[in-house]
């Protein structure tokens, strides 16, 4: 953290100090380039390679299995999002996630609308609309929140939605609701296989390309502030509450999209995906894979529930324990998690707006 | 009138029962300024201790005593080894605790497996006022929370350890300059929280049976109420958590008790949004 702080000083000054300075940046980088600078296009290109050509290798149930951790890594970009970028620690992230799943769980039973174009922006504004509230309400007022609060009031906003899911017979209760509809476009069903996840494979890029505009942009670089000094960036004149409320919101969006894929791969929904135990599986990703890179989260939420599926046939009483053991040692020895053994200090703070400078350099 | 008094009663528990697990997570938070998302793990121990000592055939009465004290130690170690890492950064001290909490939780359900082990009331059978019959277990909860209550107070407010704790909660560098062992205050601090968690979950496992959630099932209501206790006081968090275990006790007697259940809980946080200082504001004991 304290380094990545220091990267990020290095980096601002970089950008508003005019065209000289960015020159002379460039120049520097260029003679950088040689090991350090690109890692992070390879290692997104290896990604989206690995994952465009897995259905073809893999078996289908295996495939199915590879569907679920594509969506899940959505899920993981919308909370690195929020946490990663902007220090927000949503532990309540699955509040989003399940009640987009339950959302459109309940179209799809009570309203018969399987459409892939009703069900999806339906699940996104679900989720935008309860993080607008949640976020609205925790992180908007007149004095700014604690970050303790923050956390703790997401993880209960999480915890109650659980108890209520779990107790309201709508709902289902216990059991959630079992069986839902597949998704269709026109007379066509989307069942678990390829398709599906071609279907998700493609949001993931589509989404993944959004969020690293999103985070390059001056928006960006605002919320990299925000997350390393909040009071600065304050007296600087930014509305940083504003700031966090909207990529809060943003990021709810990106979970109830995730969520309400999610709901249809898997054909049911039961309370786990409002509660705390999601919530917690989220963040373990973030860690896991490195929080502050896009490509960290999806990466961690591969790594976790890949070696978790391929442990739990033989030590399914241990691995747990295991991942605890792990997720310890990430935190203490490697806290910017497994993506810093490859990627450099600099290029992970990397550089912000790189369209506002080439205006600038072009305006006389 | 029989009936509200058995509704008085199960409150009073159910709110004494709350206290006595905020108390060591209320010390922590207050003290070394850590949400310890291992002191559900650390009831957990507790209520295992006392299991094992009455499956090994010793009298539970043994176990409930080595509760607090074994867990206590391993709060110790635990702070001197990793948690003493963390105190720069609270965010990172509630996720490195959660992984803490992860390990102990995974590793006790692989010793219990999944089921609902129960455990005999140490005083069983129930007292008998008039017509009513309140659980004498219970009764004992109320008792030993009461003391506990008292001890720790004193222990804060009165002793030499405590000014040193109160001191290096205040402000550290000047207790460090004033040749008191923060380290070991800090050390000592997290392990008797720990202590009273273990305790805690001794005292409790005959009324709920252990399960490997059990702490789970306490932590939410417990950060909870040191929120809207107020962090930085022994007194806050206690009276918070009489107020929290009350109202989650007393809530289900008037509505559907799902409502109730997630009633508390928004109330809570609406209470915290706007009195962010909590119940009772301020510092010291």
């Amino acid at each position: 953290m304290l380094k990545s702080m220091g990267a990020v000083k290095q980096a601002i000054p970089a950008e508003i100090g005019g065209e000289a300075v960015g020159a002379m940046t460039e120049h520097a980088s260029a003679k950088q380039a040689a090991p350090g600078r690109k890692v992070l296009p390879i290692v997104e290109g290896a990604v989206l390679v690995a994952a465009l050509f897995a259905p073809l290798v893999l078996q289908d149930y295996l495939t199915v299995f590879a569907t679920r951790v594509i969506i899940l890594a959505l899920f993981a970009l919308s909370f690195d999002l929020v946490w990663g970028y902007a220090g927000i620690m949503s532990f309540g992230q699955a509040l989003f996630f399940g009640s987009a799943g339950y959302g459109v769980a309940l179209l799809a039973r009570d309203l018969d609308i399987t459409n892939i174009f009703l069900v999806l922006p339906a699940g996104t504004i679900i989720g935008l609309t309860f993080a607008l509230l949640l976020g609205g309400f925790l992180l908007l007022g007149r004095h700014p929140s604690s970050v303790i609060f923050v956390s703790l009031g997401t993880l209960t906003g999480s915890y109650a939605a659980d108890r209520l899911a779990r107790g309201w017979y709508y709902l289902g209760g216990q059991n959630g609701i079992p069986s839902i509809a597949p998704m269709t476009v026109g007379s066509y069903e989307f069942s678990e296989g390829p398709p599906f996840y071609y279907l998700v494979l493609g949001l993931l890029v589509v989404v993944y390309l959004l969020c690293r505009f999103l985070v390059r942009s001056q928006f960006g670089l605002a919320l990299a502030g925000l997350r390393e000094n909040e009071q600065r960036i304050a007296f600087f004149g930014y509305k940083a509450q504003h700031l966090k409320a909207i990529i809060f919101a943003i990021g709810g969006a990106v979970a109830g999209l995730a969520g309400s894929l999610y709901a249809f791969h898997e054909g049911f929904v039961w309370p786990n995906m409002v509660g705390v135990v999601v919530s917690t599986q989220v963040v373990l990703y973030v860690l896991f894979g490195g929080s502050g890179t896009l490509i960290g989260a999806v990466i961690g939420a591969v790594i976790v529930e890949g070696v978790s599926f391929w442990l739990s046939d033989n030590y399914r009483e241990v691995w747990p324990i295991i991942l605890g053991v792990l997720l310890l040692l990430v935190i203490l020895f490697r806290p910017l998690g497994l993506i810093s053994f490859v990627l450099g200090e600099r290029e992970r703070v990397g550089s912000f707006g790189a369209k506002a400078k080439e205006k600038r350099d072009a305006a006389p | 009138m029989a009936n509200a008094f058995v509704a008085a009663f199960e409150i009073l528990s159910f709110g004494a029962i709350i206290v006595l697990i905020v108390l060591g997570l209320g010390i922590i938070a207050s003290m070394m300024g850590i949400f310890n998302f291992a002191q559900g793990e650390f009831v957990l121990l507790g209520a295992y201790i006392t299991y094992l000592a009455y499956a090994k055939g010793l009298p539970i009465w043994a176990g409930m005593v080595a509760a607090p004290f074994v867990v206590g130690a391993l709060g110790f170690v635990l702070e001197a080894l990793i948690i003493r890492r963390f105190y720069a950064a609270p965010i990172v001290a509630m996720l490195g605790t959660y992984a803490l909490g992860l390990i102990i939780r995974e590793s006790v359900r692989g010793l219990i497996g999944g089921f609902y082990l129960t455990v005999p009331e140490p005083i069983g059978g129930s007292i008998d006022i008039g017509a009513m019959h309140i659980s004498a277990w219970r009764f004992t909860i109320i008792v030993i929370t009461a003391l506990v209550m008292g001890g720790c107070y004193l222990l804060l407010a009165r002793t030499s350890f405590g000014l040193r704790v109160r001191a290096t909660l205040e402000n550290p560098s000047l207790a460090r300059a004033s040749g008191i062992s923060t380290p070991l205050i800090y050390g000592a601090t997290f392990a008797f929280g720990a202590a009273l968690a273990g305790l805690a979950g001794a005292l409790i496992v005959p009324v709920f049976s252990l399960f490997a959630d059990l702490g789970l099932r306490f932590l939410i209501q417990g950060f909870v109420a040191v929120m809207v206790g107020g962090v930085g006081s022994f007194i806050g968090p206690v009276a918070g958590a009489g107020l929290i275990g009350t109202l989650s006790a007393a809530l289900p007697w008037v509505m559907a008790p799902v409502v109730a259940d997630v009633l508390v809980f928004v109330l809570a946080i609406v209470f915290i949004k706007f009195r962010p200082q909590g119940l009772i504001a301020g510092k010291g004991v």
